[in-house]
């Protein structure tokens, strides 16, 4: 457990500047969109407005007020995120194949220390999740102070303040990001960790086998998704469905769990017995 | 300390065959002490198991002595100190007379170019020496 | 004493270990000799369980190896295994981490040994610092058995000499040695055994002194007879 915390540490230290690089990144764009978003409106208030004396409710109707919803559909907002989660899926597969890299071999270092070798992985695989959770906090953090930024930015009478709820809703990557009950968001990232350590176990058959490693790797990730799809797979063929929509939501469950627990066993095996360096 | 090894000889031996030739020519003094065996490894870049095994035999043979934990010293034993040198003596003349022999040369000869040339080697390490 | 017994190691279709057993004792310096891409490298990432065998043995003081292992035997492989960002004083303290048996002191001192700047950043270091530094790590750990892929190759030669002083001195004095190496030149009076691969076998395996005494040859001499060139 101590070694865990070490490794986890570590692994943490060691993308601590590109992370802080993406949190840059993100904070820097989405506030630049907001003032920018802002400004071009009050620029359009200004000429229109003032200068040609149109009436408030005219230009309302005609231009539209002013809000969050400006932004949070536009690449300002959306980019960034994308932008993070990509980086955050290269480094999924870096996280790893980086020991491997160069003439400096730190895979040598880790396998070598006098510790379980799963806690390498349950280092990396916290990683990556602490990673993503975090940058979803600094959103969740980010998009309020966005809506006071822009709300100082316009004319009250032109803005509309949006609640939190109001702001991530319609169907986009964010609804994806911010479950708004409790039970979605552990639904949402249990299924992201999952899907991360599916992912951990075919690198490590591809570092035990190499090129037949890669083939092992998508079988196993298409053997673990017919496991996950099974129940709903059975329904379409029999076109019936034998259990009941809460039933089958705990079938599932138990089938996540069931081929989490494969993916760590099957990881574990692989670092202690077949990979290579 | 410097040592040129040959790879053919046990390394053992051509230390022990180092040491009596600088106990012969009076570098090492009776009772003087010698360096450790770590150092002594060290010093000839050889294995440290081959030090140990130089003073084993060295200590066997009665070349060295080493009381409870001190540092080894070369002996005081006169007559092991003299054997070393009538030794040293006898290896080489047997070889040289052996090269001779095999080449003729007659007993005058040599005794004539030993003479000779010990000589003018004598005169020659002077002036070495000189300068 | 570290045994491998018929060891075999396939590399896809290539075998590249055909049966390998020898054995290497505490307090001795054993030298893997052979030209490169016999299986040396592959022999000793075996020994370390960092990477599997198809089938044979490898026994440490009669146990297979296990994650408690890696605080008694360790290796130094041909090439520094720490991150080219870290300093020095960064790669000792990630040991001091994770390693009971780190010996800091001894550290410090081969740190004074080698002229070593505990500041200086690993990819800073010329060819031959970053190999001691690569040594250091290694031989800084209180193990009974150390295991050295070519620790002199492509190294200047006075730090060549430097790291061949290494093995004279009291960091490796009663503990198991394994090095391999291509060029025996600069090891020959150190090593207690030779083992001679060729092609994935074991083709001799003979006390260096024993062959010099018993047969008055050189470890080339063998060499040159059982590699037939």
């Amino acid at each position: 457990m101590k070694n865990y915390v070490k490794l986890f540490n570590f692994e943490m230290g060691r993308f601590l500047k590109g992370y802080l690089a993406l949190v840059g990144f993100t904070v820097i764009v989405q506030v630049l969109g907001a003032v920018i978003t802002s400004r071009s409106y009050t620029n359009k208030i200004n000429e229109h407005v003032y200068h040609e004396g149109m009436a408030i409710d005219e230009f309302l109707s005609q231009f539209g007020d002013m809000s969050m919803y400006a932004i949070i559909h536009s690449l300002w907002i959306q980019g960034p995120i994308l932008f993070c989660i990509s980086v955050l899926l290269i480094y999924t597969l870096l996280i790893w194949y980086r020991d491997w890299f160069g003439k400096n071999t730190f895979i040598y270092r880790l396998l070598m220390l006098p510790t379980e070798r799963m806690n390498i992985f349950f280092a990396k695989l916290t990683t990556i999740m602490v990673m993503v959770l975090s940058l979803v906090a600094l959103q969740i953090m980010l998009l309020p102070v966005l809506n006071k930024l822009m709300g100082s930015l316009v004319p009250e009478a032109y803005f509309m303040n949006l609640s939190f709820k109001e702001m991530i809703s319609g169907f986009n990557v964010l609804t994806i990001l911010f479950p708004f009950s409790f039970s979605n968001f552990m639904i949402h990232y249990g299924l992201g960790l999952l899907a991360v350590s599916l992912i951990f176990t075919a690198i490590l058959f591809e570092r035990s086998f190499r090129l037949k490693g890669i083939v092992y790797g998508i079988l196993y990730i298409a053997l673990s998704l017919l496991i996950l799809f099974s129940p709903v797979i059975m329904i379409a063929i029999t076109e019936t469905s034998y259990l009941y929509p809460l039933e089958l939501f705990y079938f599932e469950l138990i089938l996540c769990v069931l081929v989490f627990v494969m993916s760590i066993l099957t990881s574990r095996f692989l670092l202690n017995k077949k990979i290579t360096v | 300390m410097e040592l040129k090894f040959n790879n053919r000889d046990p390394v053992y031996r051509q230390v022990i065959q180092y040491f009596k030739i600088q106990i012969a020519k009076g570098t090492l003094e009776p009772g003087e002490e010698i360096p450790s065996r770590r150092e002594l490894a060290n010093k000839l870049k050889i294995n440290p198991n081959t030090a140990q095994r130089a003073y084993k035999e060295m200590e066997e043979e009665g070349l060295i002595f080493t009381e409870g934990n001190l540092p080894s010293r070369v002996t005081k034993d006169k007559q092991v100190l003299r054997a070393v040198r009538e030794e040293l003596i006898m290896e080489a003349t047997e070889t040289f007379i052996q090269t001779m022999h095999a080449i003729n040369v007659s007993l005058d000869e040599v005794v004539q170019r030993v003479t000779d040339n010990y000589q003018s080697h004598l005169e020659e390490g002077e002036k070495d020496d000189r300068s | 004493m570290i045994e491998v017994k018929n060891i075999k190691k396939n590399y896809g279709r290539k075998q590249v270990l055909k049966g390998v057993s020898f054995t290497a004792n505490k307090g001795e310096i054993t030298c893997l000799i052979g030209v490169n891409g016999v299986g040396k490298t592959t022999i000793m990432n075996a020994i370390m369980g960092l990477t599997p065998i198809n089938s044979g043995e490898i026994l440490i003081e009669g146990k297979q190896l296990d994650k408690t292992s890696y605080e008694k035997i360790t290796f130094i492989p041909d090439a520094i295994t720490m991150l080219p960002q870290m300093k020095i004083s960064d790669a000792m303290a990630f040991m001091n981490d994770y390693y009971q048996c780190w010996n800091q002191k001894r550290a410090n001192d081969m740190l004074k040994f080698f002229r070593l700047e505990k500041e200086s950043r690993i990819s800073e270091l010329s060819k031959g610092n970053r190999a001691k530094v690569n040594l250091l790590l290694g031989l800084a750990l209180d193990v009974d058995y150390v295991l050295m892929d070519e620790p002199f190759s492509g190294i200047d030669i006075f730090s060549r000499e430097q790291i061949a002083e290494v093995f004279t001195s009291h960091l490796i004095e009663n503990r198991g040695v394994i090095i391999t190496t291509h060029e025996i030149h600069d090891i020959e009076h150190l090593i207690d055994k030779a083992v001679l691969l060729d092609d994935g076998v074991i083709i001799k395996e003979f006390n260096a002194e024993e062959v010099r005494e018993n047969e008055g040859k050189s470890i080339v001499d063998v060499m040159r007879e059982v590699f037939r060139v």
